[in-house]
């Protein structure tokens, strides 16, 4: 029984390499995917993978680029640095044109020079980092805005609405820490108070004692910069705390889940800045791709940056159809060449430096009913 | 500002988490006295039942068609059940082949398990975060002063206390219970007196899981957000809470859980939440440089 | 501590399989592009992290296998020899090489610290503390402890090292640097396991009262197990430092030491062998179970647990008396039993296993592989 059972496992393993298929130059354009597949941020991973494979099998049905097909090949980076460096050598020896992906910043960090050294084209997606752009690496872009313009339009909403006290909240990811730094320096610049800046650990569940500390600085916002399951909890907690002060956050908790999570009557009034939800993109294609993912999944994408590995795979597409699968000559047409292309989440362009360029952010709110509302 | 309401606040918000700590540190210290086991796996169970309970409670919508009380008595008495028959399976599968072996070699498997059970989870139940729905508990809150104290929360301390109170007389009063105790001080000597020991490991690995499945349902039912992965930390902490406790004692974990809930709560509410995790380890270490084998120690010397 | 280290005359054929596997490795990367062409490059890549956590767990297995303590918390010292490399190399322009010795001395001063309290404390209470430990120094990194950690971000655009003017900088490269590395590790710690420390060490696993009684200085030869191995974790994380470029406290978290812990157990701790192999297969498998995608994991979570149960003692479980004692002594306690306990049911007949733990491995890499598994040359030692 035992022998049998680890023969299995080794027939496993031996099934799982596969033979090492010989890269042909002439096969079809390999497309890189890599996303947090597992890990903490597996959701977000399998978003980005559906939605990409989603996009692929239409490009190839109307006949692939230039008539040759496009394949997609997945890596899955973990979520941790460590496996993403593994995750860039194994796409890169998978002899792929470019790669969509990944997700976190700290992530997309480990794997740049890979791919630069590789000389593929990186288009990162959810990676708002400021500094992983203006390294010099001439074939990196990303299709989601860096985080001081976050920051910039945070701050200034925070402003416009009139609020004068601030609670910062992060929840000491990069991500949120960057953000809440970013608009802690714009609040000093326009004159809103910050009363209370510290972090919540983000595996927690119980955010009361930070809620307590927060009511006791009397703000008259809160401005949460990490992630929807927490702002979430915040919410409810905050509700049945009897502390009545509204809370704004960041593009992480554009996620329909949250309204679950804190239900209906905690989240109305929540505000929050993001790139349009993919029900507001009013685009062709992402009403297709709207009913293709629900047809297939009997679901939407989670978060918007499913729909970013979206754009970023039809940019990279364009680049192919343009210039042929040439790293080089792609990136250098992606800078030049590409002008206000429609992609899913509206015009696509690129600076100098990879980023993209144009004012994406929009003020979202929650409605009584327990939708997002673009305001 | 930092006056005595906020000092009353995170107290009751220290014995809420440490209440859900208690429970799972049971599951934790149970199994460690019998087979001198760390069951690593034992959070993956706490996630299980969290999601035994979503599956009921939301995917079959039991929740909306027996009315919030009784579908809440159902789904807790199914969750305990589920979880214990998961605890029992991964006895028999993981850690009853090993019984005999050197202990770490049941603690890597365990840590196989509990990698396996996490994935299985998201497999199953998706990676995203679950929500049980808002509207599953009235939303009661009790003001007193300045003191805010939502009725869930009253629920969720006398429920863990409850079930504590239960399993101490259980321990204590039934000759099960003892069984278990005397398997816990010597297995060898337990076994000349004619006691059952297989059979106290399975209920160990029964009554372990159940408490840890329960926690899950509660935390779900009281936070309402659930996912794939949040066994490992309310695993690391309940076992923390056990080790503060003594582990393999079972007054200890539950003074250990309510401890590290109370530390945990006044240590973010006084000093700083970023560094409040930090805090309780060293509060944990101070205290095992004071007292090596927790507050409350086993009776005998554990045999290296 | 070079190559001479005294064989028992029954271990040439071993030495001569040693020599083998060290030809084998060093034409790795060419036996590797022969064999599976244009992938050889993450193949390497592969080996490289398999060869930098080998570096990793064989300093864990100083603490564990050898002094027996349940140390759970070994990333606490590769991040702060990883960090100690990237702040000198970042702030004060170090040399990567330079910074070798500091980040060792750095991790170990640490290790030296926090040990001192807690070295007395029994086996689980210990595995928490040094959880503890871990937890504490990730913290502390995440919130920019000193301002020097860069917080969340971590630190970027640590250089590459230069080894006699020659840039490591492709996969290629750092395959000979980190295998060099645990050629070295293996020499190191083979030395000290076999010097009077190491005798000293084993003696007090075995029986701490009594070591006690005839005078080992049990604190102070524990002590030095820890500041040693986190020592050579410091080493690591140099390594790790500069061939990633870029560090961030999650890549010290908890889960890194539960994945060392698992290594030196799964592969048999108190043997380098399979510590090596178990290298192979803790980080290796997840790898070769990509093409599972969402389910790779899992898959690597069952396969743990089935490796386990066949294999309880380990992969290669460490022999019970490698010592040349003298008569009358071995009589009595010669193949008795191993610090494991009982052999149980697997005692004999292993052969097959073993031959499978060989295949495996052999997938990782076909050129590697077979050396490391030596095929029943250790297990049938196991249980006399």
């Amino acid at each position: 029984m035992k022998k049998f059972l680890f023969g299995c496992l080794v027939l496993a393993a031996l099934a799982a390499t596969g033979p090492a298929g010989p890269a042909g130059a002439q096969g079809p354009i390999k497309i890189g995917v890599m996303a947090p597949v597992t890990g903490d941020w597996a959701s977000e991973g399998q978003d980005m993978v559906r939605v990409v494979e989603i996009l692929a099998a239409e490009v190839n049905a109307a006949g692939g680029v230039n008539g040759v097909p496009v394949v997609v090949e997945v890596a899955d980076d973990s979520g941790t640095p460590k496996t993403a460096a593994l995750a860039a050598q194994k796409l890169l020896t998978s002899q792929v044109v470019a790669v969509v992906g990944t997700y976190g910043s700290s992530v997309t960090e480990a794997s740049q020079d890979i791919y630069d050294e590789g000389g593929v084209v990186q288009v990162a997606t959810g990676s708002t980092k400021i500094s992983l752009s203006g390294k010099g690496l001439p074939r990196f872009f990303r299709t989601c805005p860096r985080d001081d313009e976050q920051g910039r339009v945070l701050a200034n909403n925070v402003k416009e609405l009139g609020y004068k006290r601030a609670a910062l909240v992060h929840d000491n990811t990069s991500y949120a820490k960057g953000l809440a730094d970013e608009a802690r320096a714009i609040f000093k610049e326009v004159g809103v108070e910050e009363v209370y800046f510290d972090a919540i650990n983000p595996q927690d569940r119980d955010f009361t004692v930070s809620l307590t500390k927060i009511k006791a600085a009397n703000p008259d916002v809160i401005v949460f910069t990490g992630y929807y399951p927490q702002a979430g909890l915040m919410l409810r907690q905050k509700r049945d705390l009897g502390f009545d002060v509204p809370m704004i956050g960041g593009d992480a908790t554009n996620n329909t889940a949250l309204i679950e999570n804190a239900g209906r009557e905690a989240a109305a009034g929540y505000l929050f800045v993001s790139p349009p939800a993919l029900a507001d993109m009013k685009t062709e294609s992402a009403d297709r791709l709207m009913l293709t993912y629900q047809e297939k999944y009997d679901a939407q994408p989670g978060s918007v940056w499913a729909v970013l590995a979206g754009d970023a795979f039809l940019v990279l597409v364009e680049a192919v159809r343009a210039v042929g699968p040439d790293s080089d000559k792609m990136a250098e047409w992606l800078k030049t060449g590409l002008n206000n292309y429609q992609g899913l989440s509206g015009t696509i362009s690129f600076d100098e430096h990879g980023d993209r360029i144009g004012e994406v952010y929009r003020l979202y709110k929650v409605s009584d009913e327990g939708e997002f509302v673009m305001q | 500002m930092l006056d005595f309401d906020f000092f009353l606040q995170q107290l009751s918000n220290g014995l809420t988490r440490g209440s859900i700590y208690a429970l799972i540190a049971l599951g934790y210290t149970m199994v460690y006295g019998v087979m001198k086991l760390i069951n690593f796996a034992h959070g993956e169970l706490f996630t299980l039942g969290a999601y035994f309970g979503y599956a009921l409670l939301v995917t079959r919508g039991i929740g909306a068609s027996l009315g919030p009380p009784l579908a809440i008595g159902v789904t807790m008495i199914m969750v305990v059940g589920l979880t214990a028959l998961a605890g029992h399976l991964l006895e028999r599968v993981a850690y009853r082949p090993l019984r005999h072996s050197d202990r770490l070699a049941a603690v890597v498997s365990a840590l196989g398990a509990s990698i396996f059970l996490q994935n299985a989870i998201m497999l199953k139940w998706g990676a995203q975060y679950r929500a049980y729905g808002a509207d599953l508990l009235p939303n009661v809150v009790f003001h007193i002063g300045g003191f805010n104290l939502p009725l869930v929360r009253v629920l969720v301390f006398v429920m863990a206390v409850a079930v504590m109170a239960c399993l101490h007389l259980f321990i204590h009063r039934t000759r099960l219970g003892l069984a278990v105790r005397a398997a816990a001080i010597d297995q060898g000597a337990a076994k000349l007196m004619g006691i059952d020991v297989r059979r106290v490991i399975a209920v160990v690995f029964i009554i372990g899981p159940a408490l840890g499945g329960l926690a899950g349902l509660l935390v779900g039912l009281y936070y309402g957000q659930i996912n794939f992965n949040m066994g490992q930390l309310y695993g690391l902490k309940a076992f923390t809470a056990a080790i503060i406790g003594g582990i393999g004692n079972i007054t200890g974990a539950m003074v250990g859980g309510m401890l590290l809930g109370l530390l945990e709560a006044l240590g973010e509410g006084y000093v700083s939440s970023s560094w409040k995790d930090a805090l309780t380890f060293v509060v944990l270490i101070m205290i095992l440089v004071v007292r090596p084998t927790g507050l409350l120690p086993e009776r005998v010397a554990e045999k290296l | 501590m070079s190559a001479a280290i005294p064989q028992d005359g029954g271990r040439a054929g071993t030495l001569a399989l040693t020599a083998a596997g060290v030809v084998v490795f060093a034409f790795a990367p060419m036996i590797l592009r022969a064999a599976v062409g244009g992938t050889a490059p993450y193949w390497i890549d592969v080996l490289n992290t398999v060869g930098l956590y080998t570096m990793l767990a064989l300093s864990l297995n100083v603490i564990l296998g050898h002094a027996g303590m349940f140390h759970m918390g070994h990333a606490a010292f590769f991040a702060v020899g990883a960090y100690t490399t990237a702040i000198l190399n970042l702030t004060f322009g170090w040399s990567i090489i330079s910074t070798m010795p500091a980040a060792a001395l750095a991790a170990g001063l640490l290790a030296a610290v926090v040990a001192w309290p807690i070295i007395h404390l029994r086996g689980d209470y210990l595995l928490i503390v040094t959880i503890g430990i871990v937890e504490i120094v990730r913290i502390a990194l995440t919130n920019d402890v000193f301002g020097l950690t860069g917080g969340p971000n971590g630190l970027v655009g640590i250089a590459r090292p230069k080894i006699f003017g020659f840039p490591v900088v492709r996969p290629q490269h750092f395959f000979y640097f980190i295998w060099t590395m645990v050629a070295l590790s293996v020499l190191l710690f083979h030395w000290l396991e076999n010097s009077r420390f190491g005798r000293a060490l084993k003696f007090i696993k075995e029986d701490t009262l009594a070591a006690e009684n005839i005078g080992v200085n049990t604190t102070g030869h524990k002590l030095m197990a820890f500041v040693v191995g986190a020592a050579w974790a410091g080493v690591a994380g140099t390594i790790f430092a500069s061939r990633m470029r870029t560090i961030s406290p999650e890549s010290f978290n908890f889960s890194e030491s539960v994945l060392l812990f698992t290594i030196v157990i799964l592969g048999g701790k108190g043997n380098q062998k399979g510590v090596i192999l178990g290298s192979f297969l803790v980080m290796g498998l997840p790898e070769l179970f990509r093409s599972f995608q969402d389910k790779r994991l899992l898959v690597f979570g069952a396969a743990l647990v089935v490796m386990m149960i066949f294999r309880p003692e380990g992969l290669l479980p460490s022999r019970a008396s490698r010592f040349r004692l003298p008569a009358p002594w071995k009589e009595r306690y010669g193949g008795g039993s191993p610090p494991a306990g009982r052999p149980g049911a697997d005692g004999g007949g292993t052969g097959g296993h073993d031959a499978a733990g060989g295949n495996l491995a052999a997938g990782v890499n076909d050129a590697g592989g077979g050396n490391l598994a030596p095929g029943g040359d250790d297990a049938g030692g196991g249980a006399a």
